[in-house]
């Protein structure tokens, strides 16, 4: 069977950094790890405070950002933990100063209660997740993409949407942090980092530009003094984040709020709020698209995957191609909102990720047009080989399943 | 299913591997920042126990002059053995050369004499030294000059990664770059 496959495929890259690369071209090429881009992202964004508790693989972010804090003007605080960490964040965020906390897994966990304050008082903060293979502690230096649904449901209660962003090189964290900064800015919410122990680990060449003040695509902390503080009932976005202190009278709790954030107890005021918390996102998915797609033009097989795990899977997409095969590839960069548009074509969908039990899986089966034809790779503290990915899409394109291999789970139910 | 299957010619693949605490890291800095430095694409993944020193250590390079997609060394174009441990685990991810220790990697493969390059590193730093810690420079003289790398941008880019003793580790690349074994017949 001769089948012609074109080699030189679409790829298409959407995300507003690929237009910052190509405007901003001076500057310096490193060669640093991920952690080290994390920084500098957040450092070049305008971030002046970090609080945390150090874990590997986010520990080297907080030792980067205690050198390169002070040298700008900025605040490092070492926190008791992970739970205080975040609080203080939010602290210095309604204080006025952009702020960022790094954590791993198991002090992801502990940020909960945190993140629903920030989450439910529109503060603006940046949360680093580097994950590690799970669950609770496991091993430190290996990869897991056990958060996915986390870092979706990131505190308890419901009635809210959440945005998560997830690099896959050393290059995408910096640019992406930027972007999580902007976000969390214009979206008056916390944005996590959902990153993976390799992307943290990892040295690669680092394109750093020269000066930050002049990135003309940074959004500037603003500050809202006046009433309403919560526009309640309103999806709007550039809200200017709250200022606390100052005289502008402005309440944060824990509880439904009024337009002051002052607690009530009444049903209308818990549907304005929600309706502020879950719209504000959902009314402006257009805006939070963020992906990676290969040789979607003609693909039977699409091979999905994000962070570093997609790395190894674009390269086995390019080398099934080289063979032969109609292959494609979808790394979906925010994971939440969930980009149900990138699963609208009918075709086969290989979803290879770094857990066992199945978790983006679940999301595509849910936004594919055929359930029957998503299939599901699981791996665990370890980046899918090539090799391994190759042998699962001719499986799929030649008899319909993923071969047995070994390391790999196929089942989801 | 053969475990080669990175179908890009583009790339090189470099595999250094040993115990914690022989700068096999130190040596993957100099290596991609030297191939920064002269416009290509580098990717390193290190992957290492909890321990600082003693445990086993890995350093994966990938050199393109294209965006490299895979991190991961599935066919390395060269391999560094410094311990025996890791000459056995990692055997089979490398295509091309093997650079080893002999006084770390003791018993070789037989049947592929020639794909190995015994490159007493450890004997000549405490020979020349007095000191193992410049084993590793002189491992990346002699991989310089068997896989064909640009030499004086290679003692160029060490200074930038070692804060120290530039003078005794440049001496070290010289000990490796000139070892009969690695000026060989090997280009």
């Amino acid at each position: 069977m001769a089948t012609i496959v074109r080699a030189d495929v679409t790829r298409e890259l959407v995300a507003p950094w690929a237009e910052w690369e190509r405007r901003y071209t001076q500057g310096r090429r490193l060669l640093e790890a991920g952690t080290y881009a994390l920084t500098e992202g957040a450092i070049a964004a305008g971030c002046r405070v970090f609080a945390g508790y150090p874990i590997t693989p986010a520990t080297d972010i907080a030792e980067y950002m205690s050198k390169r804090l002070p040298e700008v003007g900025g605040y490092y605080m070492q926190c008791e933990d992970e739970l205080a960490g975040m609080h203080a964040c939010a602290g210095a965020s309604l204080g006025g100063l952009k702020a960022m906390t790094a954590t791993s897994g198991p002090g992801y966990t502990l940020m909960h209660d945190a993140y629903g304050w920030a989450l439910t008082n529109e503060i603006p903060l940046v949360v680093v997740d580097a994950m590690r293979v799970g669950p609770i502690s496991g091993i430190t230096g290996a990869p897991g993409q056990g958060e996915f649904y986390v870092a979706r449901y990131c505190t308890h209660g419901g009635n809210f949407e959440t945005i998560v962003l997830s690099p896959s090189s050393v290059q995408e964290a910096f640019w992406l942090t930027i972007d999580a900064f902007n976000l969390s800015e214009r979206f008056r919410t916390p944005v996590t980092i959902l990153t993976d122990q390799v992307v943290s680990d990892m040295w690669e060449d680092l394109f750093i530009p020269d000066a930050y003040d002049a990135l003309d695509f940074i959004v500037p902390r603003k500050h809202n003094l006046m009433m309403p503080f919560f526009p309640l009932g309103t999806a709007d976005l550039d809200v200017p984040p709250n200022l606390v202190g100052q005289g502008t009278g402005v309440c944060v709790s824990a509880y439904t709020h009024t337009e002051e954030g002052y607690d009530i107890e009444e049903m209308e005021a818990q549907w304005a709020q929600t309706y502020r918390l879950v719209n504000k996102i959902r009314h402006h998915r257009a805006e939070l698209a963020r992906y990676e797609t290969l040789g979607l033009e003609d693909a039977e097989v699409v091979a999905v995957a994000y962070g570093a795990d997609a790395r190894t899977v674009k390269t086995a997409v390019r080398e099934a191609r080289r063979r032969g095969l109609r292959a494609g590839f979808v790394r979906p960069i925010t994971l939440w909102p969930f980009l149900d548009e990138l699963f609208a074509r009918d075709c086969h969908y290989v979803v290879c990720e770094l857990n066992y039990d199945g978790q983006l899986v679940r999301e595509v089966t849910r936004a594919a047009p055929d359930k029957g034809k998503v299939h599901f790779m699981g791996k665990s503290a370890e980046l899918h080989t090539v090799a391994e990915v190759v042998a699962g899409l001719e499986g799929v394109a030649r008899a319909g399943r993923i071969p047995e291999l070994p390391y790999i789970w196929t089942e989801v139910r | 299913m053969t475990a080669t299957a990175t179908g890009t010619k583009t790339r090189t693949e470099i595999l250094i591997s040993g115990f914690g605490g022989q700068g096999v890291v130190r040596m993957g800095q100099i290596l991609g920042l030297c191939a920064i430095k002269q416009g290509h694409r580098v990717t390193m993944l290190k992957s290492h126990g909890t321990e600082t020193r003693g445990g086993y250590v890995r350093a994966q390079l990938v050199i393109s002059p294209e965006d490299v997609d895979s991190p991961v060394v599935e066919s390395a174009d060269v391999f560094v053995a410094f311990s025996a441990p890791a000459y056995k685990k990692f055997y089979d991810c490398c295509s091309g050369t093997i650079l080893y220790d002999p006084e770390m990697v003791e018993e070789i493969r037989p049947g592929a004499p020639a794909r190995h390059v015994a490159v007493p590193a450890t004997a000549l730093a405490k020979e020349r030294f007095n000191n193992v810690l410049f084993a590793n420079m002189i491992m990346l003289g002699a991989l310089t000059r068997v896989a064909g790398l640009d030499y004086e941008a290679m003692r160029t880019a060490m200074p930038e990664v070692i804060p120290r003793f530039h003078e005794q580790n440049l001496a070290a690349m010289d000990v490796g770059y000139t070892l009969p074994v690695a000026t060989g017949s090997r280009p």
